[in-house]
């Protein structure tokens, strides 16, 4: 069985009782399997195609960036997305609470803090493929290259530290699409809190983790969780063979490793690099 | 059966448009009131939550299969972790028009895989008697068409493009989700009722059978919740 099988069968497992603290009821007769479509559909998406999708349409690529907050995610897109550019790739970005549909309001609901862990899950996922069905295959359709912000992993991390069933988020999630590449920027979280506070004077409450009662001091709610994260991250990592860069390193040490990947992976050959005068200062 | 974790009762109400189940679960509920029982009344689609997002998306037409089961899961979420399940953890009697077999029928009938869909909704709990109230398609699709003649873009089904004309892209739209609602009859235990009967008839018969299913004494006037 190859890696990617024994990947689909993972996500494809039937549906246990939810360990969601809440749902106790009879579970829900699950419905009869029906493997994915013969078609190449677990080579783009991890269990289910979306609806109305075929996926022999997909020539761009889709590169994911993954990361916590202060890991220099924001900072290395932007490069790439320069460098690919003068390569003379299209590319498009996309990451969370971008959506049209849906972005603002969960803003606003983060903004009220008056919302449950589920709604706010769901609310993410709508988020998600509202971005997937209307900016990202699109995109991959015409043969750009994706570069994501973040992707489902954060959402899946953030939705286990809080409690839900990991196997209700990877069903949730069986639609979306498998990234041609998944790179995993690692920092401490000492290292990231530094970075982030730097950057803003200040933590935000949902960065910190605050709704989870982890503790009264901000540091130290902020490192409990983003620990927890990362936890997440280092299972998901084997599962789903994510590249994993030491995001410590200099911005011009982690870019260089990120060009050589993505150059082998669109067949670029050369993959020297200098930002131009207006991303310069990221270049540090 | 598993033991469950809360006291209270769930009583739902599922069919297509115009198959008499609100009309029905309301004179439930006037018969349930006046008895003095403690009860609470949810609908589908109500949270005020995701109300800004779903008018949106449906005005702009944003939305997707996918997106559209997705915010109405967060929706439903919403009320299941607010209401629904304080509620029956605080012993009470709760009666809702319309509940998850509605995402089931109709987002099954827009092309959503039925195992991911089982999989969205797992957190709901399972109802203690679910009606179905089945009424022939003509004869649903009729009385929605008679009294309501301008239908929705989406409620139409016109986003899977089945017909230009919106009352035959209703109609189609209703055929896909009275044969979904068919196939979990057996599966999901409903209880069907037969939606052409005089409208005091099915009252009977659904209070009957609700008296003979649940024990309504313990949500009597006067009894407060047990600790």
């Amino acid at each position: 069985m190859s890696d990617q099988e024994k990947e689909k069968e993972k996500l494809n497992v039937p549906v246990a009782p939810a360990d969601l603290s809440h749902a106790t009821g009879t579970p829900l007769p699950a419905a009869k399997p029906g493997g994915p479509g013969e078609d190449g559909t677990a080579q783009y998406f991890y269990g289910e195609a979306l609806v109305g999708f075929d996926p022999s349409e997909i020539t761009g690529n889709l590169i994911v960036i993954e990361g916590m907050d202060g890991s220099g995610r924001s900072t290395q897109i932007a490069l790439l997305q320069e460098w690919l550019e003068s390569e003379g790739f299209a590319v498009q970005t996309s990451g969370l609470r971008r959506s049209n549909l849906v972005g603002r309001d969960i803003d606003e609901l983060l903004a009220k803090n008056a919302v449950t862990r589920l709604t706010l899950a769901l609310m993410y996922a709508t988020d998600f493929f509202d971005q997937v069905e209307h900016r990202v295959l699109p995109a991959l359709r015409s043969g750009t290259v994706v570069l994501a912000d973040r992707f489902i992993f954060t959402l899946v991390a953030r939705g286990v530290v809080r409690g839900i069933n990991r196997d209700y988020l990877s069903g949730l999630y069986a639609m979306a699409l498998r990234p041609h590449l998944t790179f995993w920027l690692n920092v401490r979280p000492e290292t990231a809190f530094a970075r982030e506070f730097k950057k803003a004077q200040a933590i935000s409450y949902w960065e910190a983790g605050r709704d989870m009662s982890l503790s009264h001091d901000l540091y130290w709610s902020f490192i409990r969780y983003q620990t927890m994260i990362k936890r997440e991250f280092e299972v998901m990592a084997k599962r789903h063979s994510f590249i994993e860069l030491d995001g410590e390193a200099s911005v011009s040490a982690v870019n260089k490793q990120l060009r050589q990947r993505i150059g082998d992976q669109l067949g670029i050959r050369a993959t020297k690099y200098t930002p131009s005068a207006a991303l310069a200062h990221l270049w540090r | 059966m598993p033991s469950r974790a809360y006291p209270g009762a769930l009583i739902v109400v599922e069919g297509t448009d115009g198959s008499g189940k609100s009309t029905q679960l309301y004179l439930l509920k006037r018969w349930l009131e006046i008895g003095g029982y403690r009860l609470h009344f949810t609908e589908w689609n109500s949270s005020p939550l995701v109300k800004s997002a779903t008018r949106r998306g449906k005005q702009r037409r944003l939305l997707t299969p996918t997106t559209f089961s997705l915010l109405h899961a967060a929706d439903f979420a919403d009320r299941c972790e607010r209401q629904i399940m304080p509620l029956l953890q605080g012993d009470y009697l709760v009666l809702a028009d319309r509940y998850i077999y509605t995402a089931f029928a109709r987002d099954a009938a827009r092309g959503c895989p039925g195992r991911w869909l089982r999989n969205l909704y797992r957190f709901a709990p399972v109802p203690d008697i679910t009606f179905y109230f089945r009424a022939p398609l003509d004869v649903a699709v009729n009385r929605i068409l008679s009294g309501r003649p301008k239908l929705k873009y989406y409620e139409a089904g016109m986003d899977m493009a089945l017909s230009y004309d919106r009352a035959e892209s209703f109609r189609l739209f209703q055929a896909r989700i009275l044969e979904e609602y068919d196939k979990m009859v057996d599966s999901d235990s409903f209880v069907v009722l037969d939606g052409t009967l005089p409208v005091n008839k099915l009252q009977k018969q659904m209070r009957d059978i609700v008296a003979s299913k649940i024990d309504l004494k313990r949500f009597a006037p006067g009894l407060p919740a047990p600790e």
